[in-house]
């Protein structure tokens, strides 16, 4: 009987029937194994939905693109379906462009979407679902509040609605589309049941996405390049020497050849505006029609790459403007993710060796900040230690398979190999050059950071072992990329 | 109810030797060697490392000691540690004796006390130490464990010897023997007997598995005693290296050895420790003391295979280690002289020691050790490497001292500094710090700089407090938490 009247709402509804622009999107993905690189995991499927723009793109998040091996799209009756690839994707900001690989099949009987003007706080959202049958779901809410939210990777914060709702289980809702008056508004990306409030990506960070793959290359968002503290502390003002009111943020530290770098902003300059907006102590500002947001926003939502904007600092007690350019940031040691990237590896008579990656800690488990070995989880928190040495990326020992060449070697792990030869090591490509050359009395010499600081192998013998390994039945001794110069 | 007592009785019965039961005869006139063995009543005050300015626990146990001596009653550390009180009962008496502790040694968990007035206990037999029982030979444990108030005697056989941890210090491994017969608590600290003669004090049990008893062997105990000969303890020594096994073929050739050749790769030299200057990373190991070492870094004593240490463990401090030695693929002889290493005791937990911290201004510091680890869980990455690398790779030099900030008491001084808590100190106004005096010194200056600015590892930014306000928080915190002593450096 609810349903009936819930249905009658929905028919007297005024807006514009936004269901025809709904597709259902079913993933499969498959990641590798940290511990065995050279084999993946098992396949696991998520469902969502998307929203089908101009030119038969669909837009969804990218939780529902990464490392995905299979794509399929399929009617909101679940009749026909259709096999799609990803045209552009950002891990950080949680979208993923869409498109049919092929035909476009049942994507041209329907409407494609509108995008909304943008909305705030007190706006009313309605997020669509869909039910086995077909039949669609229409949720109301109104967005609490307007904030910086992390959706997918743990690292990237975007401008998003916090909306009060009253979700339900459904069919395809890892993923759902968010509409306001019918148009497109933003992806919703979860719901906590408790509170009853969703995360949704706004339609601010949509159109940037969409904007920067007009031109088919798609760059993703600017970053300033540098971490901050806040300077509520009235004591570290005084010290800082910054009026007692007031706001400002002491920058602490300053990503090498990132925008602010090139600009000459410096570890323990205090940022003070931000495109002429006013940062506050705890790193707010005021957005005339947002509300409060975090300062990021203003150059990752507000702005984008090439762009130059002025920011004002306060240098050594002077207060100072500058120009700057929003530039590429540079490939940090540690990357944030591995997604839909296969693992380089290197094996050489059963020394298993891989790059160190935030994934690679990841992996040992729920509690890997804790369980994580330490010399690992320091390169994390302290990578400038380690890029001084002229590393790209740091060639870790993360495993020894019991072979005749390393006897004896059988419990080192997590060694960081700090040379090979002599020859210091900047990542695994170059590891695999040195490795080409043999030493003249046969055995390389491997130096690491940890006991027992130095591994010997036999060539012949590791050689000989390597050939056992193809015919066990692991498909490569290595995976290994181009160095760009 | 008698009735059950004489069931139980004779359930028990069959364990006990015919001689043994002579002996528990109540009519025997002259003390038997069962009389030799007492109850030690022990009251504890143990301190709080979360609030070192309190007093700590007051708490009470009981465990077992028997006399091998004129006034030498022998038990476990653990049974009179952190003790206040030492109260000693005879077999069938009730009366109390008072008794202090003599000489303790945590690292062995061994102990010797002695009465206030030995008179009573003259008649006694002395109880004689034996030498180590062979496999499957049966042995008696005699104590006085939970589950009644008379002296209980358990049996069971040898069914191991090894070299294992001990748990009192946790951090410290020597040779036990493993009984079937289980140890209680109440056991500790009694003696086990074969033959008439003590071949070790039983002092724990397992968790994980069933009539399991661990006894401290005759050559600890002897150790312990020769240790104290000089009217001092000076715990067991150690090289101060790490080993690596030579197994791999070609790190054997690396290092110019024969197929056949023995000996061991030294892989690590602790830094000021006693082998520092006279082994270096790389050594190959041939002989100690004349004994060869195999590649994995054992010696042979008598039928058994031992690690190397085992010649170590029974020397003293000044006693002298040789090597056998490769370096550079010239045989050498190096001479250790042995020494004691205080910096490694900060894996083991202590005992009768006040915490020692020092309250800034609601800040407090505190150095780490095991028992500040145990009692705080600390989860900072840096803290945690400084704390497993500072023996070996000798960060003791720069830190003698690990201080941390352990807590930050809630005032309007101290409300933007929780972000601090739980990391390791480095600087205070540029001034490295390296132990905890001089860092209570840093911030009790006579003429205080206008903000004391205290650096964190790995913090980005520094801790501010202005001088100006630290006399009056210092005064309202104090007060308002209940801190009566503003610090304890020693």
């Amino acid at each position: 009987m609810k349903r009936f009247i819930f249905y009658l709402l929905l028919i007297g509804s005024t807006f514009a029937e936004p269901g025809d622009s709904v597709v259902r999107i079913n993933s499969t993905l498959q990641n590798y194994n940290a511990a065995q690189p050279w084999e993946k995991n098992p396949p696991r499927t998520r469902k969502g939905l998307g929203v089908l723009l101009p030119e038969h793109q669909i837009l969804t998040t990218a939780a529902m693109a990464a490392d995905a091996i299979y794509i399929e799209l399929k009617s909101a009756d679940n009749t026909l379906n259709l096999p799609a690839k990803v045209v552009a994707i950002d891990y950080e900001a949680n979208l993923a462009l869409l498109a049919p690989d092929g035909d476009a099949g049942f994507l041209s009987d329907l409407e494609p979407a509108k995008l909304s003007e943008p909305v705030k706080p007190g706006s009313e959202l309605s997020f669509y679902q869909l039910e086995n049958n077909a039949e669609s779901l229409e949720t109301r809410g109104v967005i609490r509040s307007m904030e910086l939210l992390s959706t997918f990777v743990p690292t990237g914060y975007f401008l998003g609605y916090v909306v009060k709702a009253s979700m339900q289980t459904s069919d395809n809702s890892f993923t759902l589309p968010a509409f306001h008056k019918g148009q497109l508004a933003g992806i919703l990306t979860s719901y906590n049941s408790k509170d009853q409030l969703c995360d949704v990506i706004s339609i601010d960070i949509v159109k940037a996405f969409l904007k920067d793959n007009e031109d088919g290359s798609y760059q993703g968002f600017p970053r300033l390049g540098v971490g901050t503290t806040t300077t509520e502390d009235p004591h570290f003002r005084s010290w800082l020497k910054l009026p007692e009111d007031g706001g400002g943020l002491y920058i602490s530290r300053v990503l090498p050849s990132g925008s602010a770098a090139k600009a000459g902003i410096e570890k323990g300059d205090v940022l003070l505006t931000v495109s002429g907006f006013q940062i506050d102590r705890r790193g707010y500002y005021t957005h005339p029609d947002y509300g409060t947001l975090f300062w990021p926003h203003l150059i990752k939502g507000a702005s984008v790459l090439g762009q130059k904007i002025p920011i004002e600092i306060l240098h050594q007690g002077t207060p100072k403007t500058l120009e700057v350019e929003l530039v590429e940031s540079p490939e940090p040691l540690l990357q944030d993710h591995g997604y839909d990237q296969a693992p380089p590896f290197l094996i050489k008579g059963g020394l298993v060796f891989q790059e160190l990656s935030r994934g690679y800690l990841e992996a040992f488990g729920k509690d890997w900040t804790k369980r994580a070995p330490l010399n690992l989880l320091d390169v994390l928190s302290n990578p400038e230690d380690y890029e001084k040495q002229g590393r790209r990326r740091l060639v870790i020992l993360t495993r020894v398979i019991a072979t005749e060449a390393t006897i004896g070697y059988d419990r080192l792990s997590s060694q960081i190999i700090t040379s090979v030869n002599g020859q210091s090591i900047a990542g695994l490509p170059e590891l695999a050059e040195v490795f080409k050359s043999t030493p003249s009395n046969g055995i390389h010499t491997i130096e690491t950071d940890r006991i027992p600081y130095k591994i010997f192998l036999d060539e012949v013998l590791a050689d000989k072992v390597d050939a056992d390994f193809i015919q066990r039945g692991l498909p490569s001794l290595s995976r290994l990329y181009e160095v760009s110069q | 109810m008698r009735i059950l007592t004489r069931l139980l009785f004779a359930v028990f019965l069959p364990h006990v030797s015919l001689a043994q039961l002579q002996e528990l005869n109540p009519v025997t006139q002259k003390p038997s060697l069962y009389d030799s063995v007492v109850k030690i009543e022990v009251a504890t005050q143990s301190p709080d490392y979360r609030t070192p300015w309190n007093s700590g626990r007051f708490q009470g146990g009981t465990g077992t000691g028997f006399l091998i001596g004129p006034n030498q009653i022998l038990t476990n550390a653990h049974v009179v540690s952190n003790a206040r009180r030492v109260l000693i009962t005879q077999r069938g008496s009730s009366q109390k004796h008072v008794a202090r502790v003599k000489h303790i040694a945590h690292d062995c968990d061994l102990a010797l006390v002695e009465l206030q007035y030995f008179g009573p206990f003259e008649d006694l037999q002395h109880m004689e130490l034996g030498g180590m029982p062979s496999l499957e030979s049966r042995v008696s444990a005699i104590g006085y464990p939970v589950g009644g108030e008379r002296l209980s005697v358990t049996q069971g056989v040898v069914s191991r010897i090894d070299f294992s941890s001990y748990s009192h210090s946790r951090a410290d491994s020597h040779l036990v023997i493993q009984i079937d017969a289980a140890i209680n608590p109440g056991n500790s600290g009694g003696p086990v007997i074969q033959d008439g003669k003590v071949i070790g004090v039983a002092f724990q049990g397992n968790n994980q598995a069933d009539n399991v008893g661990y006894i401290i062997p005759t050559p600890v105990v002897n150790r312990f005693l020769k240790d104290i000969e000089d009217g001092s303890y000076d715990h067991y020594m150690d090289l101060g290296i790490t080993p690596f096994p030579l197994f791999n073929p070609a790190m054997r050739s690396a290092v110019k050895m024969t197929e056949s050749a023995k000996g061991v790769l030294v892989a690590n030299v602790v830094p000021e420790g006693p082998a520092d200057g006279l082994l270096e990373r790389g050594d190959i190991l041939l002989s100690i003391d004349d004994n060869p070492i195999d590649s994995a870094g054992n010696i042979r004593i008598g039928t058994e295979f031992v690690d190397m240490n085992e010649i170590v463990e029974r020397k003293f401090a000044g006693d002298k280690v040789t090597f056998q030695l490769m370096r550079d693929g010239k045989e050498m002889t190096q001479e250790i002289t042995l020494k004691a290493f205080p910096y490694s005791r900060i894996y083991s937990i202590r005992y009768e020691e006040k915490p020692r911290y020092t309250f800034f201004a609601g800040l407090v510091f505190q150095p780490l050790d095991l028992n500040l680890f145990a009692s705080f869980s600390f989860e900072n990455q840096r803290l945690r490497q400084l704390f497993t690398d500072y023996v070996s790779e000798g960060l003791f030099r720069k830190h003698e001292d690990i201080v941390v900030l352990t807590r930050v008491e809630n005032d309007r001084l101290t409300t933007h500094m929780d972000k601090f808590r739980g990391l390791v100190v480095e600087q205070v106004n540029g001034e490295k710090i390296k132990n905890l005096r001089q860092l209570h010194e840093c911030l009790n200056q006579e003429n205080p700089p206008e903000f004391y600015e205290i650096r964190f590892s790995g913090a980005a930014v520094p801790l501010i407090i202005p001088s100006a306000e630290v006399a009056s928080a210092q005064a309202r915190i104090s007060a308002k938490v209940g801190i009566t002593k503003p610090s304890q450096l020693d």
